[in-house]
């Protein structure tokens, strides 16, 4: 049981090595397009939520959450993250819910007998919708009558440009989570599955 | 490698160096929290000649800090021509559409890239002069208190502290398979959205699998060294609040009174 615990805490601390990597190497965490940045990190919470379940998917996705909130202060990844990800609900709580959902999707999707495949595709591309739609939503929730809390930036006259950049980055990464996050995780737990016989 | 975040850490052994861990980050939050306070020019002047000085004592050459602020000044400067346009009140310079130029824009503006470089200075200080396995030490002592919430104070800082070990040992395992991928002839930052989606997955999968690989073997170690969990653990070091973590503090309470007088006055 100790064994258990500790080997699932290794594993977890390991995954948070894996998000913090891909902030730093580009093409691991991100694919520069033009001026925008296409994450990539949303799938790593993605796979912990298909091998370790969904509570690790909610840490790990939580732990990428902490490092946007601290990286729009010290070391922003776009311009918009010093605006939107300085609001601690909008860069955490998303991120949480990723690993929720794509987790409990994927497990409900299994006990209806889809096949593993088609049930990570279908999760993974939920669980990535999910956090576009929440930050969007939050974004419209905090930012729409209010001025900003550090900069006196007229919101009203930014709103539709944030929802646009957000809402087309939503898409592709939908994408990249599907085709990336299944394979992934089919070859992690192929390999789990053979150490256990070994 | 040497413009990333983590990890650049520069031995040395002055006053700021030999500061409790926990001071530093909680001072340094603390600085981040106050340069909010600032709203005028000998505000902003107090904060900056405060910042000079710890420069001074850590005895760190100010090329490292600009360092810091160069990969990000293209997004500091879009952020304060973003301020410029889109902020409101005060004389109109010039007006098109939803854009305007107003002296209030002008000089937030100014404000905004100052505020941006002393919080960068700040957290490049708090990097330089702090090895990052003592900031997840500090961060368990500070957490502490939480432990009566039954929040799982040493299970955190213990991910925390494994998580930064094994940054670069994983971040060289990554470099090198993108490496044998480049030797292979794919190319990261060419071809259609789909080709790049698609050339990701043969680097995420070695990478995923060998950190499993890893983290089983550091279980099965901590295991056969008897962890069992962080109560009652002893530390290899440990810190020591001495005087001159209470004198920083000081430091810290006089520069709160005097962004408010500046602040009020």
């Amino acid at each position: 049981m100790q064994n258990k615990k500790i080997k699932q805490l290794v594993v977890l601390a390991f995954f948070c090595a894996i998000i913090i990597l891909q902030n730093i190497i580009p093409f691991l965490g991100y694919i520069p397009l033009g001026p925008l940045n296409l994450t990539l990190i949303h799938i790593t919470v993605i796979v912990a939520a298909f091998v370790l379940g969904p509570l690790a998917g909610a840490i790990i996705g939580g732990a990428w959450g902490l490092i946007t909130f601290i990286r729009a202060f010290v070391w922003p990844t776009s311009p918009l993250a010093t605006i939107v990800f300085v609001n601690p609900f909008v860069a955490i709580l998303p991120r949480i819910m990723i690993g929720v959902v794509s987790g409990w999707i994927f497990s409900w999707l299994k006990n209806c007998s889809l096949k593993p495949l088609a049930a990570m595709m279908i999760s993974a591309i939920m669980g990535s919708l999910t956090n576009t739609l929440l930050v969007l939503g939050q974004i419209y929730l905090f930012y729409r009558n209010q001025s900003q809390i550090l900069y006196q930036i007229n919101t009203q006259a930014l709103l539709p440009y944030l929802l646009t950049v957000i809402g087309t980055n939503g898409i592709p990464e939908a994408v990249a989570a599907a085709i990336i996050a299944p394979a992934v995780s089919l070859a992690l737990l192929k390999n789990r599955h053979n150490q256990i016989n070994n | 490698m040497n413009k990333i975040l983590l990890g650049r850490y520069l031995p040395g052994s002055s006053l700021i160096h030999r500061l409790d861990p926990r001071a530093k980050l909680l001072l340094s939050f603390y600085f981040i929290i106050i340069i909010f306070l600032a709203n005028n020019w000998s505000s902003y002047f107090l904060l900056f000649f405060f910042m000079a000085l710890t420069i001074l004592l850590a005895k760190i050459k100010i090329g490292f800090f600009w360092k810091g602020v160069r990969p990000l000044i293209w997004l500091i400067l879009f952020t304060v021509v973003l301020q410029i346009f889109f902020s409101t009140g005060g004389t109109v310079y010039w007006h098109w559409g939803i854009l305007s130029v107003t002296s209030t824009g002008l000089v937030s503006g100014i404000y905004v890239f100052c505020r941006f470089v002393l919080i960068i200075f700040m957290s490049t200080l708090l990097t330089l002069t702090t090895p990052p396995l003592e900031i997840a030490g500090a961060m368990e002592s500070l957490l502490k208190p939480l432990k009566k919430v039954h929040f799982p104070v040493y299970e955190v800082s213990l991910m925390l502290s494994i998580a930064l070990r094994f940054v670069p040992t994983l971040m060289d395992e990554a470099l090198k398979i993108m490496n044998a991928q480049r030797s292979r002839g794919v190319n990261f930052d060419q071809g259609s959205l789909m080709q790049r989606l698609k050339a990701v997955v043969p680097l995420l999968i070695p990478l995923f699998v060998s950190a499993f690989n890893r983290a089983e073997d550091l279980a099965t170690a901590m295991e056969a060294r008897g962890y069992h969990g962080g109560e009652g653990r002893t530390k290899y070091r440990v810190h020591q609040w001495l005087y001159h973590d209470t004198l920083s503090c000081l430091a810290f309470l006089a520069l709160t009174i005097g962004m408010l007088l500046l602040r009020n006055w």
